[in-house]
């Protein structure tokens, strides 16, 4: 039995080093972001001459106005929104359901179902026979394209049915005596609980759509359907293969010094906004399915 | 007894997944066309009697669908004025795929794997175009370039037999368009700080000789700096990718950029291992006694293009590898702006032992694949009229580029000026509309080859002094043809790239003075290990049974 009051000498020293080790890995994943933030708002002679480190140099807001002017910008900012909202529906709707039914131990052919979900989690189609599959549904240059092959992530989902395991039965089979159905138990008595897990996948999910390129830029044919993350990585694609041209007035050649810097920090800010405060869930969620197994 | 159930339940499962997988993948190679050579039926919308010279104007409307690499500096527009003249003037609309510059590549590979590719393919780099090869999926061009009067015309006038050769495959035909230049543009060379030279009496450099001595110099002023820091060692499987291609050039080898495992040796009639020959190690030999003597900053070969950049426009260094776009753009702009009295130029590539030479068959430019699928349609004959007008004719390619006379641009005696209150990459920063941007027109899809006159009409006063020094040299000689087959290409790949990854290890190790030149021959002996010798000798095989088979 340790003591609880008085940890020991080696933890304290376990502690300690823990709390140097910590710290060093978030300057070191931090560093990059902040000095990328420092970066969009420096002026083009200090960025040039690599003076900017975590603190912007020179400050100028040149470059923002660029962008906030380029209209196709806004446009595949809104694609990003639009596709990260409606996919995240849509994966939301289907993996709730699908965990819902997978948590019941009587759903005859369950092992088979799990199954199902468990071998995409090995094997695909592979990038050509997907590219057909969609083209052949004709969900080419649509939302679909990118909202129905991603709506179930089998990690989400097997997190999602422990969780629902974990709820007493005697709380469903109350709801039952009480005249609900199916659906209602699901919809009034079920998902209110589990308000943590909901919230996880939530993030989850839309992380990682807001972040996906390779479908949109895939399974769209028209710059004016891609997401702001295509946008940008064809914009750094083109500043390093040396097609910067038009930096000949003040203005141009502030933004070519650091567009890519504006246009990273634009997009991710909405998404670290939304972090902090789903994070408090985020936590509780990923512990609540792991302890059920 | 339910465990072993299970077990057997996803055993089907898996083997009604693969067998699914094989379905899918049995499906790719599609049928044949039937009687390839029969066009009468495939005339429609076609010209009679089209000729070289000639406007190519479609019998009736058409449409092509065609892949289109988006670039970020100039973001494809619907509205452009290139599409609505290219319609009134051909009668043809294109129905462009817009996909972004930075994956280009690989979206090209999905789209063709699938059986979806567009009739056109532009934005083709040789040799990109033979993975397809194989597939059928992509049409033996060389079929039916009789359908393309001003390709022949300009292949001829140019004497390229010898450059289209070395682009056929193993059954003699080739499967790109490339595009054509008169002369060879060679691009990159070395950028010097002039005031620095004219502060310390020294003159260009016009030998690599005297490029060592020009350093040796500034580092005796300097003693605490480098006098030379290079860029373009990322994104590239060779370090300092651009001086390794203009170096190797005076040593008459394909180095860095241009590297090649096989190069063609004139003297001795044979092909030879680009990475074991004497010229090579000449090469290797000048950059170690740079990076020993401290002349040359040896995070040149990992840094990144904007490091470089950096400590040039810091004063930390002196000369960098220059193209003539970014040293007005990039280089002298800047320095400008942060350096008082700064100049810096760019000399015509050094000589060395290899005398006043450029690279061979640097005349072949990216090129447009055309799909099989088209073919098949009514419509093949006139888009094949229709894409050598567009790309290969001299209206066409002065269309591309420069736009609607009177309306984009003005000409006389060959001269070009731009309307006014339009501007090319900076050209005139007042101007309101950009000739990319706003027009369409200088579009790298569609623009690249064409004339001597065509090309240098565009070129700052600085590429012009460039290219006018350039243009006294004479071309090496290029490989002749020497296509592998199908089989010989994979094994080729395989031995490829381990032994491309230890020529590039070892000039690492070599230039930075980790290796002692001592052990050359060691090295030789590694590449032998590694098939040199097998691979050398399966293209001297091809070489031979090419020349044997067709003349």
């Amino acid at each position: 039995m340790v003591s609880v009051h008085r940890p020991t000498r080696g933890y304290r020293v376990f502690q300690g080093v823990n709390g140097v080790i910590l710290t060093l890995v978030v300057v070191v994943t931090l560093y990059p972001f902040v000095n990328i933030i420092a970066r969009s708002f420096s002026g083009e002679r200090h960025i040039r001459a690599g003076e900017v480190t975590l603190w912007p140099q020179g400050f100028n807001l040149t470059t923002y106005e660029i962008v906030f002017q380029d209209s196709m910008f806004w446009r595949n900012y809104g694609n990003t929104v639009l596709y990260t909202v409606v996919s995240t529906v849509v994966a939301m709707v289907l993996t709730t359901c699908y965990a819902y039914v997978l948590s019941k131990k009587h759903l005859k052919g369950r092992s088979a179902l799990v199954g199902i979900a468990v071998f995409t989690m090995f094997f695909t189609g592979g990038l050509i026979p997907n590219y057909v599959l969609i083209t052949s549904l004709g969900m080419k240059n649509t939302i679909w394209a990118l909202a129905i092959p991603n709506a179930i992530s089998v990690f989400n989902l097997l997190v999602m049915k422990a969780f629902f395991e974990s709820l007493p039965t005697e709380l469903e089979e109350a709801a039952q005596i009480d005249g609900l159905n199916t659906y209602g138990t699901l919809l009034r008595i079920v998902l209110p609980l589990s308000k943590a897990v909901v919230a996880t996948m939530v993030l989850f999910y839309s992380v990682s759509f807001w972040n996906s390129w390779f479908g949109a830029f895939l399974y769209m044919d028209k710059a004016e359907l891609m997401p702001a993350t295509v946008y940008l990585r064809n914009l750094i694609a083109g500043a390093t293969t040396g097609g910067n041209a038009g930096a000949g007035t003040e203005q141009l050649s502030q933004a070519a010094a650091n567009i890519q810097a504006v246009t990273i920090v634009l997009t991710s800010l909405p998404i670290l906004c939304v972090y902090p405060f789903v994070q408090r869930y985020f936590v509780s969620g990923v512990m609540l399915g792991a302890v059920k197994g | 007894m339910k465990n072993a159930g299970q077990l057997s339940r996803r055993q089907v499962l898996a083997a009604a997944g693969f067998i699914g997988l094989a379905t899918l993948t049995g499906c790719g190679s599609g049928e044949d066309g039937g009687d390839a050579k029969d066009l009468s039926k495939k005339q429609n919308g076609a010209m009679k009697n089209y000729r070289a010279g000639q406007q190519f104007k479609a019998a009736k409307p058409l449409s092509f669908p065609m892949l289109h690499n988006n670039n970020p500096v100039y973001p494809m527009k619907n509205s452009w004025l290139f599409w609505k003249e290219l319609t009134k003037r051909t009668g043809v609309t294109l129905e462009p795929i817009g996909v972004p510059l930075s994956d280009y590549e690989k979206k090209r590979s999905v789209m063709i794997g699938a059986g979806d590719a567009p009739f056109l393919i532009p934005k083709t780099y040789h040799p990109s175009e033979v993975a397809f090869v194989s597939s059928g999926a992509i049409l033996p061009v060389s079929e039916y370039v009789d359908l393309m009067p001003n390709f022949r015309a300009k292949v001829k006038k140019w004497a390229m037999e010898p450059e289209l050769d070395s682009i056929r495959q193993s059954d003699g035909k080739y499967y790109l368009l490339p595009g054509l230049h008169e002369k060879p543009k060679p691009g990159y060379s070395l950028a010097l700080r002039t005031d620095v030279l004219d502060k310390l009496g020294l003159s260009l450099p016009t030998t690599w000789d005297e490029v060592y001595d020009v350093f040796k110099a500034i580092k005796a002023e300097y003693p605490d700096r480098y006098p030379f820091s290079d860029r373009w060692s990322t994104n590239t499987t060779f370090p300092v990718g651009a001086l390794h291609s203009y170096l190797g050039q005076a040593f008459g080898v394909r180095a860095g950029w241009t590297y090649e495992n096989i190069s063609w040796d004139p003297k001795g009639k044979k092909f030879v291992f680009t990475g074991a020959t004497d010229g090579y190690r000449q090469v290797i030999e000048y950059l170690r006694k740079l990076v020993a003597e401290k002349l040359m900053d040896p995070e040149s070969f990992t840094q990144t293009d904007d490091d470089a950049i950096q400590k040039l426009l810091g004063e930390k260094t002196f000369a960098i590898s220059a193209n003539p776009q970014e040293l007005v753009q990039n280089y002298r702009y800047n320095l400008e702006k942060q350096v008082k009295g700064a100049k810096i130029e760019m000399v015509p590539v050094p000589l060395g032992p290899a005398g006043p030479v450029v690279l061979g068959g640097s005349r072949l430019e990216n090129g447009v694949m055309i799909s099989s699928e088209a073919l098949k349609s009514a419509n093949f004959v006139a888009m094949m009229q229709f894409v050598d007008w567009l790309w290969y004719s001299d209206e066409g390619q002065e269309f591309s580029k420069w736009g609607v006379k009177g309306v984009t641009y003005t000409e006389s005696g060959g001269q070009y000026e731009l309307a006014d209150g339009i501007t090319l990459m900076g050209s005139d920063p007042e101007a309101p509309k950009d000739l990319q941007k706003d027009y369409g027109f200088f579009n790298g899809v569609f623009t690249y080859g064409g004339s001597w006159a065509l090309v240098s009409s565009s070129f700052s006063p600085d590429e012009k002094k460039f290219q006018a020094a350039m243009a006294q040299r004479s071309q090496l000689p290029i490989a002749p043809a020497h296509p592998l087959q199908s089989v010989e290409q994979e094994q080729a790949s395989l031995w490829d790239t381990p032994l491309r990854d230890h020529v590039t290890q070892n000039m690492l190790k070599f230039a930075l003075g980790k290796r002692r030149l001592s052990e050359w021959d060691a090295y030789v002996s590694e590449l032998k290990a590694k098939n040199m010798d097998r691979l050398v000798d399966l293209h001297n095989k091809a070489y031979e049974r090419f020349k044997k088979e067709n003349g």
